[in-house]
């Protein structure tokens, strides 16, 4: 059927156009596109020169590498320390809500607030709190007669990393708590009074019937972590600024990315075509990960 | 769900609290710290300012450009939400309600964009916005993010309209209305409670999103506050009284809309909006 038949035949299809469209122009065309030019060489301006696979070769083997693995790990890090921080104590905190105790609704308020600040702003307000000298965390430990674990959180090359990854963790809580909540209040309720009648204890009621219902919430929200984790770059840059300092410490594909396409300062390596590659590989990080989530939506949503 | 005793309540309720503190903590500081003078800040950071002075917002609000930025994110934010919202309901509606060749495709294209990050294509986006001569412009954002929202806007539309009762657009069209009319008078005042929660969704990521405009805008009249936020403190450094006070201004507005419609977004966040 020809697409002018269609819309004769199908004329409400005129509605869907603005959005197929829009969407079309900037953002599935813009990914495509992406990859071809991973595979020139180009200033931003000025004839592409076609080079192959040399900007990979510099990427993964060649000058580029260290940096590349350094940040690939660092995001990997980032990964799996932000999985703990947020799946253990947001499953503590949604059961903890569950229990309906006075009070659960202001809580759950009061805890997704820092989801709704940009991630910007969270990362400026806790440099200022972590600030080493005047910064209120250190003044408190000071205080209580910690000054030896009153450290200077932001610039050590150690510490760095792992407080970004807490204060990340900070930020997103409310929204691991709720929805875990959300798959709490959907147990299958005559399940558990079947154990309870079974007379099954506290314990394994959490462990043997509650914990196994919530393995596909823990599935979507790992998924949407590797997802996320890999395109962090805003709370590192108002942390640590583009150089993902201190030495590279927390330098992440995204600030690296960000110094090779758009020349972060003291960056002189400014190249469209390898910033291009660099985000190709994150694409090709995170689009199994992607259709794998589609995957799980689509099938649940054919369930009911 | 549990049988808790005291014991167990009390500690439930103690954990409930020690994380309350850890979220009221750092903002209660941040605002605190507004109405102080920077060397109070330094000298007495817990205590309560000394004497209540709005003089560093003044300063923030005009010096420093605020305005400015507030401006410019009250605008982005309200006409990309206006577009997305608008866009995204139309296309949701053909998809729920019609059954067409290549509708499920469609709606898988549309999907893929729920999960992949859009600033992995950021590349070929800035090429696009710098030919079409829109860089340095709100224009940009306006696309953008109207584009951005598209993806998650229809998913939660179209599941929204799947439980409207087909019947009633039946009658209506036996009466000769045409499908933009059956859409626009009988549909969008049935949808509004899920436009709602797709306006908060929006609200809170266009506000609040730095990444674009740190690629499109350097022209500081053009700035919105994430990106406003990020100049402040490279200029004030040292004067933590007007960091603060920047802080607050950028933080107060969400914060109120976002207690405003808690209810509707916590409802929405809670009922599928993540499955």
């Amino acid at each position: 059927m020809s697409a002018k038949k269609l819309f004769q035949k199908h004329n409400y299809l005129i509605l869907i156009i603005p959005a197929l469209l829009l969407y079309t122009v900037f953002i599935a065309y813009p990914f495509f596109s992406s990859l071809f030019l991973s595979f020139f060489k180009w200033p931003g301006i000025g004839p592409k020169i076609f080079v192959g696979l040399d900007n990979y070769k510099n990427v993964l083997t060649g000058y580029m590498s260290r940096e590349f693995y350094r940040a690939l790990g660092h995001n990997f890090y980032f990964f799996f320390l932000n999985w703990v921080l947020s799946v253990v104590p947001g499953m503590i905190l949604a059961f903890s809500l569950a229990a309906g105790l006075r009070g659960s609704d202001f809580f759950k308020t009061l805890f997704f607030i820092p989801n709704t600040l940009s991630i910007i702003i969270v990362g400026f307000l806790w440099a200022l709190l972590l600030n080493p000298q005047w910064g209120m965390i250190n003044q408190i430990l000071k205080s209580i007669g910690l000054d030896s674990i009153a450290k200077a959180w932001l610039g050590d090359t150690k510490l760095a990393l792992p407080t970004i990854i807490v204060i990340t963790g900070w930020r997103g809580m409310g929204f691991y708590v709720l929805t875990f909540l959300a798959a709490i209040v959907g147990i299958d309720r005559s399940m558990l009074e079947a154990g309870r009648i079974d007379g099954a204890t506290e314990s394994q009621m959490l462990f043997r019937l509650i914990l196994p219902q919530m393995v596909p919430i823990i599935t979507t929200i790992t998924i949407l972590k590797i997802i996320w984790s890999f395109n962090i770059f805003d709370i590192v840059y108002a942390m640590e600024g583009t150089q993902g300092g201190p030495a590279g410490s927390t330098d992440v594909l995204g600030t690296l990315f960000y110094r090779i396409a758009f020349g972060g300062l003291g960056s002189s390596q400014v190249g469209m075509g390898l910033g291009a590659t660099v985000v190709t590989l994150i694409f090709f990080i995170v689009f199994p990960v992607s259709v794998l989530y589609i995957y799980i939506v689509e099938k649940r949503e054919l369930k009911g | 769900m549990f049988r808790l005793n005291t014991v167990q309540k009390i500690i439930i309720f103690s954990i409930l609290i020690l994380w309350a503190i850890a979220n009221i903590f750092p903002l209660g500081v941040m605002v605190i710290s507004g109405f102080k003078s920077t060397r109070e800040i330094f000298l007495a950071p817990f205590s309560l300012p000394s004497k209540w002075s709005f003089d560093s917002y003044k300063e923030a609000w005009t010096v420093a450009n605020f305005s400015v930025y507030f401006k410019n994110s009250i605008i982005v934010t309200l006409v990309s939400i206006t577009f997305t919202l608008f866009i995204s309901s139309m296309a949701a509606y053909v998809l729920a309600r019609f059954e067409f060749p290549g509708r499920r495709a469609i709606y898988l294209f549309i999907l893929a964009g729920l999960v992949l990050p859009v600033r992995l294509a950021i590349l070929p986006i800035f090429l696009l916005i710098r030919n079409m001569g829109l860089n340095n412009t709100l224009f940009s954002l306006f696309i953008v993010y109207t584009a951005g929202g598209i993806s998650f806007s229809t998913f939660l539309l179209t599941n929204f309209f799947k439980t409207i009762p087909m019947d009633i657009e039946d009658a209506a069209r036996i009466d000769g209305a045409s499908y933009f009319r059956v859409y626009w008078k009988i549909h969008l005042p049935l949808l509004r409670p899920a436009l709602a929660t797709v306006t908060v969704f929006n609200f809170i990521r266009v506000w609040n999103d730095f990444f674009f405009p740190l690629i499109f805008i350097n022209d500081n009249a053009k700035k919105t506050i994430p990106l406003g936020i990020q100049n402040f403190f490279g200029e004030y450094a040292i004067k933590w009284d007007l960091l603060f006070a920047g802080l607050n201004i950028a933080v107060i507005p969400i914060i109120i809309f976002f207690i405003i419609l808690s209810k509707q977004f916590i409802g929405g966040l809670t009922e599928g909006a993540i499955k």
